[in-house]
């Protein structure tokens, strides 16, 4: 149980793109072809290691439709990272990033992380947005960018690893003010530093990305 | 605050009458006016002052304070931010016309002017927005108030107020915010927030997303845990909304904090037995918590039992059950309701939970050596508290230990061995030492001494947990004899008769002896039936041994129509009975399953009897049973009273009415309705089974009608006679149990005006009824053809014998033919003898007429050989066909021929020999 750090992240991004999926496969490390939709925000909890440090990430998974908007913004503020997601092979997901985007700036806490994730990768014949593109609008609003694919497991792991990664970083530069409720930062009870082998045994270290 | 008590008087010098509206009206509008229009500061403020006083002790200024109020009110707070006076002012008027009014003596169905004004400001656009940024304020009262008057909103109009808090961005994180406030603000906070969350799911959620959570437990430590005051109940309140069928909330608790924080609260420390009230209710409270999180989420949450197991697992893996122990069974100064409450999380813990039962089962209580089995130490509870509620719990937990745990069940059952006369009178002080099963079989038997069967029937109702579903275990305690309560009273008894004997007693008793078992009367004859109907269900052995007693089924039989008993005592007395026929393997005359539905239908008439089963399904015990009763919610309010509950009952029980006194209610659990409710259906069927397929006393095959072999014919008719007399009389059984049926049919008939509900078991009997009818006449018709066929075939056999008879003489003619034809060939060859001594000479001569002779002999003997096989070739032929006919017929062919063989064979062999 004992953590370094304890990050607080949000999926967020059009109905439908697969945000539910993306949890479970990092979570449970399953896909589920068929998937409710989701009703106000679900959570979801793992460890991860980065730098040989135990990293808990709770992860709360919001709805996609435009009625629980009101809802899904109250989890804005508290959050340090989040993962943007759209689909490929729908255009329109992909054109509601802007707005999505504006969303967060306006409610979130400033220096939080968003990873860009273009999800169903796996999908690629019936792409509907380039790989590039997607590079392109991440580079533009200085989102870190991955495709991934939620039913191949692809990519799901380096996306909420290498958002951790980022948001350490910003810890080590003092970007955030941990002690700070709001930054979705929480300092662990554990020791605060040193070396030590993936506690959780759940995670492999898949460590030196932010490196 | 003088100055309220000041305007108080003045108020009342102006007004008198509460009543003259139209004043208050016009005094509020000016003041408003002032407020609004005024120019000079002081003046303005005074007006508020004066506002705030009315608004808050009178009925009508409340109302007019609504009509027009509010849009002053609210221009105040929106554009007067820097006048903090007027922000206070505006703020504590407004929530002086959101608090009811005490003692208000109006009629009862008066606008409730508080009600009406939360509804108005609930209404007004953004005024809740309005409010929430007031949180951020500097000054402590505008803080205050604004948390003061969103409660009295909340309190009002709950629904409205989640709503609109939702829709403002960062609302609740504002509210979440005043929770690290100073402490008066934060407890004010946590009042709301408890508010806030109940029955809002994703309010719920988001606060949790706030790090609600960490902040509840650690206000919680830094007020002493569950020896800390009011704020600690508040925080434990909140908690318990944020978890209450919340499976989000569970996981994330379960996966980030842990369940540590809240068992940890369980822990008793310092002086364990001194419990004031509000650690009783502390306690209450946290136990509430444990029992929300092994409810699991929402009834249609998929997960919901995976969620519910992992937190059972991870609850007992972070040793729940040793604080619920301590708590439920060790510590005899916790109050009666945290013991009971921890019994019950006990039983909700292990219910279902193979690997929870088994901890359980080998837990031990207290040091060495005085180590105890923890289910002993709870057995001892149930079986000495003068607690009703208590009782209830610890058989709540035993029935969640054996259902469906036919090990558990198996393993207590074994230990149940009789003792030794003096053990089983020894006072139940002395059981420390004893096993499970000799304690339990001690309390079962030990009401014999003082007369009260209260003991006897709570050790029955464990005793019907072990036996449940259990054949092995039924089977096992069938075999318990129990020594006669004095030695020299007889031999020893099975255990199962030592019950319905007690049964029997505390109806007796409770004409003795008025005070002390009218109560107890109430249940333990329900319980000791329900011991007995779980115990023969599905057990013919246990029928058997039930009916080993003669006067049993009287006693039963009475029972069912027995009216000073309570209905459910009826019901179960009917079932039972009704179990008698279902599971009767029986044969024995007397003791079968026909013979008891005779005499129900003889004693009882069948009517009658089902209708004590609709009568009790029909009962409030039936109607009222539920899956699973959600408990109360704790709140300010029923905590006092949830933590009182001590002793109060034994002096209740004697006021209730039968139908729902709480031991009954308790006991009438679903799977026990269920089984009732099943049996009910089974019992109907089989005893219509019973009654369309009557058990004929005379066995009807053909071949004994049959004259037998060497009878002769009087003995013949003798038996016969007997056979028909015996059909006569079933005849006589059929129709007199049909008059009988028929008799209940139109008793039926006649009540059904009056009782349409009886019509449904009337006329199931009279569908038996016309099926009997028709049974009788079928089985007489039956009768009459076997006669006519017996008949016929006698005229047959009869046939047969006479042709058997010619058969014999033409044989017998056929006999003689051969002797004489044999004496002819004698004399011939004697002549030719005679001949051949007479003279060589005439040799050749006579060679020749010798041959010739015996040419002709030869031929004639030959040709008539010939005549007799062809005949007997006939003769086998036709006897073969008649063999196949009478065979055909069902009569013994090889008796019938044993007579007739005989003549027949013997000329046949000899003819074979002559060959």
């Amino acid at each position: 149980m004992s953590y370094d750090y304890l990050f607080k992240y949000i999926i967020i991004g059009d109905t439908g793109v697969g945000k539910s999926c993306l949890l479970l496969q990092f979570t449970d490390k399953r896909f589920q072809p068929v998937h409710d939709l989701t009703i106000g925000v679900e959570f979801g909890a793992r460890m991860v290691t980065i730098d040989s440090r135990p990293i808990k990430l709770q992860i709360w998974d919001t709805a996609g439709q435009e009625s629980f908007r009101s809802i899904t913004r109250s989890y804005y503020r508290g959050a340090a990272g989040a993962l943007l997601v759209y689909d490929i092979t729908r255009r329109e997901t992909f054109n509601h990033l802007a707005s999505w985007l504006e969303d967060a700036r306006q409610h979130a806490n400033p220096n939080m992380s968003i990873m860009l994730i273009g999800n169903k990768s796996d999908l690629a014949h019936r792409r509907a947005v380039s790989k590039e593109e997607g590079e392109q609008f991440a580079k533009e609003n200085g989102l870190l960018f991955l495709e991934a694919s939620a039913r191949t497991a692809q990519n799901v792991e380096e996306a909420f690893i290498k958002t951790a990664a980022k948001i350490l970083q910003n810890i080590q530069e003092g970007v955030f003010d941990v002690s700070n409720e709001s930054s979705g930062i929480k300092v662990g009870y554990g020791r605060p530093q040193g070396p030590s082998g993936a506690r959780d045994g759940a995670v492999a270290q898949r460590g030196n990305c932010c490196g | 605050m003088d100055l309220v008590s000041g305007y108080k008087g003045v108020v009342g010098l102006v007004f008198g009458n509460e009543n003259s509206g139209s004043n208050e009206d016009s005094y509020v509008e000016r003041l408003l006016d002032r407020i609004s229009n005024g120019k000079l500061a002081e003046d303005r403020r005074s007006a508020m002052i004066e506002l705030q006083a009315i608004v808050a002790e009178s009925h009508g200024a409340q109302l007019a304070f609504g009509a027009m109020g509010f849009p002053v009110m609210l221009a105040v707070l929106k554009e007067e931010r820097d006048d903090v006076e007027m922000v206070r002012g505006a703020l504590e008027a407004l929530v002086g016309a959101l608090t009811p009014i005490e003692h208000a003596k109006g009629p009862k169905n008066e606008v409730q002017p508080a009600l009406m004004n939360t509804d108005l400001l609930s209404r007004e656009a953004d005024s809740i927005s309005l409010l929430l940024s007031l949180l951020s304020e500097e000054d402590f009262y505008v803080r205050y108030y604004t948390l003061q008057l969103l409660t009295a909103l909340l309190t009002n109009s709950p629904n409205r107020l989640q709503e609109a808090i939702l829709t403002i961005p960062r609302g609740i994180t504002r509210l979440m915010d005043m929770l690290m406030d100073r402490e008066v603000i934060r407890n004010e906070a946590l009042l709301l927030l408890t508010y806030l969350t109940r029955e809002a799911e994703e309010i719920q959620k988001i606060l949790v997303f706030e790090g609600a959570f960490e902040k509840i437990f650690s206000i919680i430590k830094e007020e002493g845990g569950s020896e800390g005051g009011v704020v600690v109940q508040d925080c434990l309140q909140l908690l318990n909304n944020l978890l209450r069928t919340n499976a989000s909330n569970q996981i994330l608790l379960r996966e980030t904090m842990g369940f540590d924080p809240v068992i940890s609260i369980l822990k008793l420390r310092g002086s364990t037995y001194s419990f004031t009230q509000q650690k009783t209710i502390n306690l209450l409270s946290a136990l509430e918590t444990i029992n929300l999180l092994m409810m699991g989420g929402t009834e249609a949450d998929p997960g919901k039992d995976a969620n519910k197991l992992t937190n059972k697992a991870t609850l007992v893996q972070k040793k729940v059950l040793d604080h619920l122990l301590l708590l439920g069974v060790e510590s005899q100064w916790a109050p009666v309701a945290v013991r009971c409450a921890a019994l019950q999380c006990i039983g909700d813990l292990i219910a279902g939970q193979p690997k929870n039962l088994d901890i359980l089962a080998t837990k031990v209580l207290g040091e060495e050596p005085q180590t105890e089995p923890a289910l002993n130490s709870i057995l001892r509870i149930l079986l000495r508290t003068s607690s009703m509620q208590e009782f209830i719990a610890a058989d709540y937990v035993f029935k969640s230990f054996c259902e469906k745990n036919s090990d558990g069940q198996t393993m207590l059952a074994s230990t149940l061995i009789p003792q030794p006369h003096l053990m089983t009178h020894a006072p139940l002080e002395e059981d420390v030492n004893m096993s499970f099963g000799s304690m339990l079989l001690h309390g079962l038997t030990l009401s014999e001494n003082d007369g009260d069967l209260e003991t006897c029937c709570r050790a029955a109702s464990v005793l019907s947990h072990v036996l449940k579903d259990n054949v092995q275990c039924k089977e096992r305690v069938i075999r318990i004899e129990l020594e006669p309560p004095m030695p020299s009273l007889g031999a020893s008894e099975p255990l199962m008769h030592r019950m319905v004997k007690y049964m029997a007693l505390a109806s007796s008793m409770k004409n003795k002896d008025g005070k002390s078992s009218t109560s107890g009367n109430l249940y333990v004859q329900p319980i000791i039936l329900k011991l007995l109907v779980t115990w023969l269900a599905d057990c013919p052995n246990a029928v058997h041994c039930f009916l080993d007693s003669r006067p049993h089924l009287t006693y039963l039989l009475e029972l069912v129509s027995n009216s000073s008993a309570t209905v459910c005592t009826r019901g179960l007395a009917a079932v039972l009975l009704g179990e008698c026929v279902i599971y009767n393997k029986s044969n024995d005359n007397g003791k079968d399953a026909f013979t008891v539905v005779d005499t129900i239908s003889q004693k009882l008439g069948l009517t009658s009897y089902f209708l004590k089963f609709d009568e009790m399904q029909k009962s409030f015990l039936f109607t009222s049973v539920k899956s699973a009763q959600p408990r109360k919610v704790l709140t300010r309010s029923t905590a006092a009273s949830m933590a009182d509950i001590e002793d109060v009952d034994e002096n209740d029980s004697s006021d209730q009415k039968d139908e729902d006194h709480p031991i009954l209610s308790a006991i009438f659990d679903v799977q026990f309705v269920n089984l009732v409710k099943k049996l009910e259906g089974d019992i109907r069927e089989s005893i219509v089974e019973v009654y369309s397929h009557p058990k004929s006393k005379v066995s009807v095959v053909p071949a004994e009608l049959e004259q037998r072999s060497g009878e002769s014919d009087g003995e013949y008719i003798k038996r016969l006679k007997t056979f028909v007399e015996k059909q006569c009389s079933e005849i006589q059984d059929l129709l007199s149990r049909n008059s009988l049926l028929a008799e209940d049919l139109a008793k039926t008939g006649g009540g059904s005006n009056s009782q349409p509900e009886q019509r449904v078991s009337g006329g199931l009997d009279r569908v038996q009824v016309e099926k009997l009818r028709r049974d009788l006449q079928e089985a007489s018709q039956r009768l009459e053809m076997l006669k006519t066929d017996k008949a016929k075939i006698e005229s047959e056999a009869s046939m047969y014998r006479n042709l058997a008879g010619k058969m014999e003489s033409d044989l017998k003619s056929l006999s003689d033919a051969y002797n004489s034809l044999e004496q002819a060939n004698l004399y011939l060859e004697k002549e030719v003898r005679a001949l051949k001594g007479g003279g060589p000479s005439t040799i050749a001569d006579v060679e020749a007429i010798k041959a010739a002779a015996r040419e002709e002999a030869q031929k004639d003997s030959e040709a008539e050989l010939n005549d007799l096989l062809v005949c007997l070739g006939q003769e086998q032929t036709r006897v073969e066909k008649l063999s196949a006919r009478l065979l055909q017929l069902g009569e013994d062919v090889d008796t019938l021929l044993e007579g007739i063989g005989d003549d027949v064979g013997l000329p046949e062999e000899g003819e074979e020999e002559e060959d």
